[in-house]
């Protein structure tokens, strides 16, 4: 789970990382009380070039906070809306800096990187000669703190210093929260040689969370910052909307084929709502998960017909259709032509069991495509 | 050196067997024609499992069969325990279809697996199969069938859609690993590189990337280190998807252009590697290798003759 700077930060303070003081606002919820001003208004999106989309303001004012806010709401930040912004205390005076860990799989270790300039992409540091010195470490915290202090050895003192000790507090941090990456970008150093993290940019590992307390309670508190991975630990899918305005709603199973079926469509002109990996492996007779799914999938306002496309290795898909009938029947607000593209063990089943129910079954995706096409036409036409 | 190409003597384990999994898909397998010798569990009673031996500890399993690959269909935070287990009664081939298994835990089987000279395929992985052999894990009979197409995949269902359509061609498989979506995992792309350039059925080799991580970047640079002699085919999943979310993988996170579809489609056509933009291209590329493999020319493109099952309304 990438999480947004504010959450990372929050676990990071949890762990005595040194923080310039700040707090999360909504556009629409009263301002929470501030630190001393002034003051960085910065959008919490989890996505990069957030600076040049507008979306990190000073302010030194509270009407200006306000401003920063209203305007920042507005924005898309790499197709992502803005929910929430970060409030935080100005640093002035501090020299950047950066400092990152990441598991580095190839390697099977884990990669430091380190440089006595930050605040920029680390793909332009990487192409600037000698800035970035990075190693890659056995997965253990004292080796990474050693590593740090090799990599920062040539540095001036103050920086030297600094980057030594934050170093050794971010090794601790990656793996208490079992990290695949830590970013501290920039990395604030002042003249004391006290160090600030003036941005984190943590990814946490969503199949830790049955040992990690703190990230899941953060998930539940957070559940609307995190639909994703929220569905995922209580619903055990993955559906993500790919489109608010789409108008195919996709019932599959597999992220794989489903990512490159939501590519083909798009491809093709059209328009899919939803990403689905439903796990029919999943099921268990129980139609709980595909009812939770077409609820969602009937939210989407321009939905206008389903796919259903399951290829089953080992899936009964008599059973799977059964389930899918049931479910079909417990959301009856969902009132769309269904296309349903079935490969597997018990097909005929399927194809009566569905047929019965007007749900055309193919076995070829190419022609379940064209049958969503001509649903779509035909609706357009009416 | 990779412990992959298994064959219809090769004596496998299965790890976890009396578990619903296990007991499901070793009948599967035992099916399709793996020589599964043993189970292990350490927590039943049971003295066999539809005629298989239940063992308590893998190393009893392996003293008693001779077992050199071991599939583990254990909990994902017992994994790392499970392939210890393994490693240390000397197998030498471990699979795991196991989703969910945490990443620090997955960082620490690959050292120990590397380590110690043992080829893992997985976590979160259907598995692989020497097709007309033997296969480890549950791809589906449906897309199995013998030929000159090595497969490699991250994605399982992906790579049942494209070896099922292979297949209806008359185009098979000669080694398939499902690599798995993981970001850390015990066998990555670059990994296969050698064995498939020295493995005399391979006569091509399909990966089946999708966005996030590095593997696909990876790969390309192995071939062109290795000076690949084979041609290379590529179907990479993801290209539409939004910056900084999971898609259902937990390697499928795009973050900058860090994972990006354009970075690794890049990577891998500088590799001399086609890429293909969708599954019919993909089939109709391949077609027409295999045809002039054969020594014969297809006069209309594959996607023409292509079989919808009814025609458009």
């Amino acid at each position: 789970m990438y999480l947004l700077e504010h959450d990372a930060k929050e676990l990071l303070a949890a762990r005595d990382i040194p923080l310039p003081a700040g707090m999360l606002a909504a556009a629409d919820t009263p301002l929470p009380a501030l630190p001393p001003g002034p003051w960085v208004v910065k959008a919490q999106v989890t996505a990069g070039g957030r600076g040049k989309a507008g979306g990190i303001r000073k302010a030194a004012t509270i009407e200006a906070v306000r401003a920063a806010i209203s305007d920042i709401a507005r924005l898309h930040i790499r197709g992502r809306p803005v929910h929430e912004c970060r409030i935080e205390q100005q640093i002035t005076g501090a020299h950047e800096a950066y400092l990152g860990l990441m598991l580095d799989p190839a390697a099977a270790g884990v990669r430091v990187l380190l440089a006595p300039r930050g605040g920029m992409e680390i793909e332009a540091m990487a192409a600037e000669p000698g800035l970035l010195h990075t190693a890659v470490c056995d997965p253990d915290q004292s080796v990474l703190a050693a590593s740090a202090v090799e990599l920062a050895r040539d540095l001036a003192p103050p920086l030297r210093g600094a980057l030594t000790a934050a170093g050794s507090a971010l090794a601790a941090a990656f793996f208490a929260y079992e990290c695949s990456l830590l970013e501290i970008n920039p990395l604030f150093v002042m003249r004391d040689g006290s160090w600030l993290a003036g941005d984190a940019k943590m990814i946490t590992d969503d199949n830790a969370l049955p040992r990690q307390q703190a990230v899941a309670n953060l998930l539940e508190r957070r559940a609307r910052a995190y639909p994703e991975a929220h569905l995922k630990l209580h619903y055990g899918c993955d559906y993500v909307v790919v489109d608010p305005e789409g108008e195919i709603g996709l019932l599959t199973t597999g992220a794989g084929l489903s990512m490159m079926l939501i590519d083909e469509l798009r491809g093709a002109g059209l328009r899919p709502y939803n990403f689905l990996d439903v796990r029919t492996g999943g099921l268990r007779g129980d139609p709980a998960r595909l009812i939770h799914v077409l609820n969602w999938i009937a939210q989407g306002p321009r939905v206008k017909v389903i796919l259903v496309n399951v290829f089953a290795g080992i899936t009964d898909l008599g059973e799977f259709s059964r389930l899918l009938l049931a479910a079909f029947q417990a959301v009856p607000q969902l009132r769309v032509p269904v296309v349903a593209r079935l490969i597997g063990n018990a097909i005929e089943v399927a194809r009566t069991v569905l047929g019965d129910a007007g749900i055309d079954v193919v076995t070829e995706l190419g022609a379940a495509v064209t049958r969503v096409r001509s649903h779509l036409a035909a609706k357009s036409g009416a | 050196m990779m412990h992959l190409r298994v064959d219809r003597a090769t004596p496998v384990l299965v790890q976890g067997i009396t578990g619903r999994a296990g007991r499901q898909h070793s009948r599967l397998m035992r099916q399709y024609g793996t020589r599964i010798v043993a189970g292990v569990s350490p927590i039943t009673e049971m003295r066999d499992v539809d005629g298989v031996p239940v063992f308590a500890a893998c190393g009893d399993a392996v003293a008693a069969t001779g077992a050199t690959a071991s599939v583990l269909f254990v909990g994902a935070m017992q994994l790392l325990a499970a392939i210890r287990e393994a490693v240390e009664a000397g197998i030498k081939l471990i699979i795991t279809p196991t989703e969910g298994m945490p990443v620090h835990d997955a960082l620490s089987a690959l050292r120990l697996t590397r380590a110690a000279g043992v080829t893992w395929v997985g976590a979160s992985t259907p598995g692989m199969a020497v097709p007309g052999a033997a296969k480890l894990g549950f791809l589906p009979d449906s897309a199995l069938m013998p030929g000159p197409v090595g497969i490699a995949s991250k994605s399982g269902t992906l790579s049942y859609e494209a070896g099922y359509r292979l297949a209806q061609q008359g185009i098979g498989q000669s080694v398939w690993v499902g690599v798995g979506g993981d970001p850390v995992k015990g066998t990555r792309f670059a990994d296969l590189v050698s064995f498939y350039a020295a493995d005399a059925p391979t006569r091509s080799v399909l990966i089946i990337g999708e966005i996030g991580g590095s593997e696909e970047e990876e790969f390309a640079q192995a071939l062109i280190a290795l000076r690949f002699p084979k041609p290379v085919f590529a179907l990479i999943a993801g290209r539409s998807s939004p910056e900084g979310v999971t898609m259902g993988h937990a390697g499928a996170l795009v973050h900058g252009r860090h994972g990006s579809y354009d970075a690794k489609k890049e990577a891998l056509e500088a590799a001399g590697a086609k890429v293909f933009g969708t599954l019919d291209e993909m089939v109709a590329g391949i077609r027409a290798w295999h045809a002039r493999l054969q020594g014969v020319t297809i006069s209309k493109p594959a996607w023409a003759a292509d079989t919808a099952d009814d025609p458009p309304t």
